[in-house]
């Protein structure tokens, strides 16, 4: 499966559009993490603690929109974007928001 | 994640066709097209599969205990390399798992800082602001005790010769100390009486009133002189200062639900602060009366007052800014055994002329 931003695969034309397919992931990071990212916050400095989450966000976002995918029988996805939004009262939960279309190569 | 390309064959001897693969967490799913056209996605346990490099097709051979009929190749070796080590962390004891690790790594860290933190804000903090709070001058203490009694606008409620007959009554106590002590009975309808830093004490008449001996009053004044000579509402607001100002920094940034929590939790500390304050001018005060041989009674009596005016609280000494009124009275008696008590004619005399 080729999952790719760019609207062409170089070198293997698209045989097939299949259509276009979308997968979210929201995550809040549990007060831990919200105690250890509140600290950076407070001291400055990199928080990898929020850097974690934001990763796991886009995996399972992406993970979602390739099992979508195959299960269209698509080989790869093309032109994805990746939207990121903070969600909730205080803007403590993190949306991810993969869109892309479908394609047999 | 990862996914590759393969080719997958569904059933023994069938021919092999394209697939794709996708690894994640526990499971691999293969999808492919079947021979009238429809797509067909398969899904493996990580714990099912076994995956080997075959050497002749320099690709990674998998198949499935559940369906031994199916292989699914993959050029290349690292599909080997990837499942292997997704398996080997899969069988791992629970507390060897990378997540397990990370989440015992953060928690450690978080006991280690909540503890610091803990200690910062019950030892660090008051010790910080109670000795910021001594080194405040007299005059300053005064300045702004000032200023708090004319914000109040106490002057107008004046009773003048009470309040000079009060006035009197203290200086009769002889208690020495660097402030300049100053009584002020305004009139109103509240059983109380407070300190103001620097010296004010203001007592409203319907207290005044209530009194019935003068080691009542005598007990009044000087619980409300430990009040301004041991600093207390100074050291109060330096504590609450100190307190606000590192929760404000810390859980300012944590969401409204925190941030009201902690708030909450604050107002119990300070409250439990003000209850010790209040028991040191009990006990202060009620030594200044034991050296002047002034009947330790005195107090029982202000409190027996002080229980009437509010009748049916039955409010939790939890919540409340002074200690339990039967508390109070019952260390009040333990701290006076075998206290000497004498008549004080200049203080009785005075007494007498405040209730004419």
């Amino acid at each position: 499966m080729i999952i790719t931003t760019t609207t062409m695969v170089e070198g293997r034309p698209v045989r097939e559009y299949l259509g276009v397919i979308n997968a979210q992931s929201i995550i809040g990071a549990n007060i831990f993490k919200d105690f250890l990212g509140g600290l950076r916050d407070v001291f400055g400095g990199r928080s990898k603690t929020y850097e974690r989450v934001i990763e796991q966000a886009k995996d399972d976002a992406l993970r979602e929109l390739a099992e979508k995918a195959q299960a269209m029988g698509a080989n790869a996805i093309i032109g994805v974007d990746l939207d990121f939004e903070t969600i909730g009262g205080s803007g403590s939960m993190l949306m991810v928001i993969a869109t892309g279309t479908a394609v047999k190569l | 994640m990862k996914t590759w390309f393969g080719s997958y064959s569904a059933a023994f001897q069938a021919e092999p066709v394209e697939a794709t693969v996708l690894a994640v967490d526990d499971h691999i799913t293969i999808g492919y097209q079947r021979e009238d056209g429809t797509t067909q996605t398969v899904r493996w346990n990580l714990k099912d599969i076994t995956a080997v490099f075959d050497q002749s097709q320099q690709a990674t051979k998998i198949t499935s205990a559940g369906e031994k009929d199916c292989r699914l190749f993959i050029n290349g070796k690292e599909a080997t390399d990837f499942i292997l080590q997704m398996q080997a962390e899969q069988q791992k004891p629970w507390h060897k798992k990378d997540k397990t690790k990370e989440w015992s790594r953060n928690l450690l860290i978080f006991f280690a800082v909540a503890g610091i933190l803990i200690a910062t804000y019950f030892l660090l903090v008051p010790w910080l602001s109670e000795k910021l709070a001594s080194n405040v001058s007299i005059k300053t203490e005064e300045g702004f005790g000032n200023a708090v009694f004319d914000a109040l606008e106490l002057s107008q409620q004046r009773d003048r010769e009470a309040t000079i007959l009060l006035n009197d009554f203290f200086k009769e106590m002889k208690i020495p100390t660097d402030y300049d002590v100053r009584i002020t009975v305004v009139s109103g309808n509240v059983v109380n009486a407070f300190a103001l830093p620097g010296g004010n004490i203001i007592i409203y008449s319907a207290l005044l009133k209530e009194l019935k001996t003068f080691p009542e009053l005598a007990a009044l004044l000087s619980h409300e002189f430990i009040h301004i000579n041991n600093r207390h509402s100074t050291r109060s607001i330096f504590r609450q200062l100190g307190s606000r100002i590192f929760l404000s920094l810390l859980f300012g940034k944590f969401g409204n639900v925190t941030a009201i929590l902690a708030d909450q939790a604050d107002k119990f500390k300070s409250l439990k602060y003000s209850r010790r304050l209040e028991k040191e001018a009990d006990i202060g005060g009620l030594s200044l009366l034991k050296e002047r041989k002034i009947d330790h009674e005195g107090f029982v009596g202000l409190f027996q007052h002080l229980k009437a005016s509010v009748p049916g609280s039955s409010m939790p000494e939890f919540f409340e800014s002074h200690p339990d009124i039967d508390r109070r009275i019952e260390y009040i008696r333990e701290a006076s055994k075998n206290s000497r008590v004498e008549d004080n004619t200049e203080l009785r005399t005075i007494f007498e002329k405040i209730k004419k």
